[in-house]
């Protein structure tokens, strides 16, 4: 691998390095590399070039002080400077190559794991460079070239390689079709770093790419994890290429991935579980076996012990192998998935990918089952990630609100209160001021699902500030956040005392309900509705919430009765208007308002289109509205009768009876009970 | 709902619309939010006893066959207060759950026996005693039925002197919201009625809020 060759490389020098800095001061010794760098002595700068890269290796604080210092372009200028030379006598060509090697070294051990580095390197103009050191007629520098560039492409800033353009194509399948292991391993990082798109994957398919990298896989170590992982990107996703490979060679491809899952290497183990997790994932089909299944779950569990790069990466493996899939969930659970995480979560220092990864993990895990949700609380794993939220990192805080939203999906411990307490609320509602949006919405979903909190502890987000939050966010600019803040609203207003709804409508205010039920965005317009509709559930005086101002929160309802084009928006609306006619008499008035409307400009209720609609549940909310509107014992129940009546809409109701909903069905029996009770004057 | 702990007797000797393979559609009535009152017969050899009884569903999953909810029981005469327990339910869809519980105690003759309580469950009883009814399809049948299992108390320690060690047989008219019930544990009195209507709370008609979980 990039990094162990540069530490090789390194050990030769490490004498006179340490030797070196004992007799000089730090800021001293900087000042004299850019001196000796930028050396006319070709000897002086190689000595130079050595000392800096056993300097940075493996140390980003001297990395960043050296490319604060400036001391990234000169060895990108003596790169650049040989990296053109072509025919000279041997002794100098010698010397010449060894300058090669140690810039190239040197700037490869800038980028190696460090973006700043590689941002440094990048922005040198030594990228094209070093691409030229791989036609080089010596070895050593085209094996220094390609290890550097393998070491700029593990970044995210490394350019993307166009593989649709048919010279970069060719480029490619030269360097995987190379002798040398170090510039196939660069082909492969150039397949991983660039093939993004299902048409880049396409091209590679039908460029053959998927034939070499099968071969590469009978490799030396290096060149099969390449492989593996250059397969795993070109299969994403993407059935053609999973066809092609499983096919391949009558399944001797796919079956020496399996055996690689047995390697000595956990690294191989790691790559060849992940090529086979992004086969199961993109075809279905294959590797269905429980026999594969179990072995892969007990192998990833497993790789989590690894204490370095693989343990960091195997919980995002472990991941994208259970996401959504209950059958593999319920086989990590029986694997004691929950135990062996929650005992990595455990301790100190967890680096903060792999602290992210297990979270993710249990996220994943508690996602579905009841049983996975039960264990993790019954470990009191909930502290270790309320603990989390407040982590300085924010990848770590947003895998912790994951975790808790996949843990809270569960109405029976939601129903004991096991959710809404000092430990979590505080820190969470904290969180909705985080700077970063995505740890913002993932505290939001939290509180959406622990908001619906039955033991009605619900005024502790009040007291933390939670709902003046949720109100303000619920005007955000974005459309996200102020769709989950809806949706957190909502939850708390289902089964809300009548204190508590007074107190978000009061933060709320009349006109800006009005204002978000009328949103540009349909999916906000459907939370909002359904907020309106939980504020008019219960107790009948939260009915006269939406008359205050004039009755504009109701205009507003029935506006996008009117207006709207989704099935979401008008079935949520419609309980809105159904909810309002179950109080009393003015309220079911004030419905019969939005319903016929009083000019007769000969346009047709909406409540005709929603009885006539494919949408059962829209059917069935709009006969509700009729059942409450027809209430025996209201007595303004005939009137109303009749004006439905004269609207046609007892005449669709009475054509419903035979609907092919069972619910629907039953209302409408309900409904027409209820008007013979009124005589023939419905008929 | 709970019951006296020590109540025990033998249960008693068997007693007595084509329902159309699916699940059960959905019920208005019968989603979350919804409340139901009414009473338990508690009643012993000793002394005639009822209960007053309020119900609400919290969570429903008809994918799964899943219901829950909470059940309050208002005069406990050992109890200060209200006591809430959390039940969950299986409902008889014969794709999930089918009318033998296989589990609690409860054989195939207790399941039929308890079944058999209600006049709906007429019809289906010929196929029920081969199989459980798993040929059934229930996807039209205006009766719901399900088992209610309840699972903690919520605001009682379980040191209160009742238990809920039984489950009920719940049948549930989709017609009207009707809920009738036979609890059953071994060690408690046999055949504990309860009967639960749908509550509108004091609303002129009825009126259905809603949650997501995410």
């Amino acid at each position: 691998m990039p990094s162990s060759a540069s530490a090789s490389v390194s050990a030769s020098v490490s004498v006179s390095a340490s030797a070196s800095s004992t007799t000089t001061t730090t800021s001293g010794a900087h000042s004299d590399l850019l001196t000796r760098l930028t050396s006319s002595e070709s000897e002086v700068q190689l000595k130079a070039l050595r000392e800096l890269k056993n300097r940075i290796i493996g140390n980003r604080t001297k990395k960043l002080s050296f490319i604060k210092l400036g001391l990234v372009p000169p060895v990108a200028a003596i790169l650049a400077s040989k990296a053109q030379v072509q025919a000279q006598a041997q002794a100098q060509a010698h010397h010449e190559s060894n300058l090669l090697v140690q810039s190239a070294a040197a700037l490869g051990s800038f980028a190696c794991g460090f973006d700043a580095g590689v941002r440094a390197v990048l922005d040198a103009g030594v990228f094209p460079n070093l691409f030229l050191l791989l036609s080089h007629p010596d070895d050593k520098v085209v094996d220094a070239g390609a290890r550097s560039l393998r070491m700029i492409y593990q970044s995210k800033l490394a350019p993307k390689c166009d593989f649709l353009q048919e010279k970069n194509m060719e480029f490619l399948l030269s360097l995987l079709n190379s002798e040398n292991e170090n510039v196939t391993g660069l082909g492969a990082s150039i397949i991983i770093h660039s093939c993004e798109t299902t048409a880049e994957q396409k091209a590679l398919c039908h460029a053959g790419v998927v034939k070499k990298l099968i071969s590469l896989l009978e490799g030396s170590l290096s060149q099969r994890d390449n492989s593996l992982e250059s397969l795993a990107t070109v299969m994403k996703n993407n059935v053609e290429a999973v066809s092609e490979f499983v096919g391949s060679e009558s399944g001797r491809a796919l079956s020496s991935v399996i055996e690689l899952t047995k390697d000595r290497y956990p690294r191989t183990r790691l790559l060849a579980s992940m090529c086979l997790i992004v086969i199961r994932n993109t075809s279905a089909c294959y590797l269905q076996d429980i026999g594969i299944k179990t072995k892969l779950v007990h192998l990833l569990l497993e790789l989590h012990d690894d204490p370095g790069q693989v343990g960091d990466e195997a919980p995002f493996a472990f991941s994208s192998l259970i996401s959504e899939k209950p059958d593999l969930q319920k086989l990590a659970f029986e694997a004691n998935a929950i135990d062996k995480l929650y005992n990595h979560l455990q301790k100190s220092q967890l680096y903060p990918k792999r602290f992210q990864g297990i979270l993710l993990a249990l996220a994943d895990l508690c996602s579905k089952l009841e049983s996975c949700r039960s264990r993790f609380l019954s470990l009191q794993a909930l502290n270790l990630v309320s603990d989390a939220l407040t982590h300085d990192s924010s990848d770590v805080r947003t895998a912790a609100c994951m975790c808790l939203r996949c843990v809270s999906r569960s109405i029976k411990n939601l129903c004991a209160g096991n959710f809404l307490n000092e430990m979590i609320v505080p820190p969470l509602v904290r969180l909705l001021d985080d700077p970063s949006t995505s740890v913002q919405v993932a505290a939001i979903s939290v509180i959406g699902n622990i908001a619906v909190d039955f033991t009605m502890r619900r005024s502790l987000f009040v007291q933390c500030g939670g709902v003046k939050q949720l109100v303000q966010l619920s005007k955000s600019m974005d459309s996200t956040v102020r769709l989950n803040a809806l949706w957190a609203l909502r939850n708390m207003m289902f089964l809300a005392d009548n204190v508590f709804k007074e107190g978000i409508f009061m933060e709320f205010t009349a006109s800006s309900l009005a204002s978000v039920i009328c949103d540009p965005e349909p999916f906000v317009q459907e939370q909002a509705l359904a907020l309106i509709r939980n504020l008019v559930d219960g107790c009948v005086k939260a009915v006269d919430l939406v008359f205050t101002e004039d009755g504009m929160i109701l205009d507003a309802v029935g506006r996008q009765l009117q207006n709207a084009s989704t099935d979401e928006i008008w079935i949520q609306g419609m309980y809105v208007l159904s909810n309002v006619a179950s109080g009393t008499e003015f309220h079911k008035e004030a419905v019969m308002h939005q319903l016929i409307p009083q000019e007769d400009n000969g346009t047709q209720s909406f409540i005709l289109k929603f009885l006539q609609s494919n949408e059962s549940q829209l059917r069935t909310a709009a006969v509700w509205a009729i059942v409450n509107l027809t209430f025996p014992s209201s007595p303004g129940s005939f009137s109303r009768l009749v004006k439905l009546h004269s609207a046609g809409i007892v005449s669709q109701i009475k054509s419903m009876v035979h609907d092919p909903c069972p619910d629907v069905k039953l209302r409408v029996r309900t409904a027409l009970g209820q008007f013979t009770t009124f005589g023939d004057c419905s008929t | 709902m709970p019951v006296r702990v020590a109540e025990s007797s033998a249960p008693s000797q068997p007693s007595g619309s084509n329902c159309g393979q699916t699940s059960p559609s959905a019920c208005s009535l019968l989603s979350v939010g919804q409340a139901f009152s009414g009473t338990q017969n508690v009643s012993s050899m000793q002394k005639d006893e009822a209960w007053r009884v309020n119900v609400r569903i919290q969570g429903c999953d008809l994918e799964h066959g899943y219901l829950c909810g909470t059940m309050e029981a208002l005069n406990v005469p050992m109890a200060d207060t209200p006591v809430v327990t959390f039940w969950e339910g299986e409902i008889v869809d014969t794709k999930n759950y089918t009318f033998f519980t296989g589990k609690w105690e409860a054989t195939p003759e207790d399941d039929i026996r308890h079944w058999t309580k209600f006049p709906s469950f007429s019809a289906l009883q010929s196929y029920v005693e081969v199989d459980g009814g798993k040929s059934l399809d229930l996807s039209n049948c205006q009766y719901i039925f399900m088992r209610w299992k309840e699972q903690y108390f919520v605001n009682v320690g379980t040191d209160c002197g009742l238990t809920i060690a039984g489950f009920y047989y719940v049948c549930f008219s989709c017609s009207d919201g009707s809920i009738n019930g036979f609890y059953y544990d071994p060690n408690s009195s046999p055949f504990q009625k309860l009967e639960l209507k749908s509550t509108n709370e004091g609303r002129q008609g009825f009126s259905f809020s809603s949650y997501e979980l995410r």
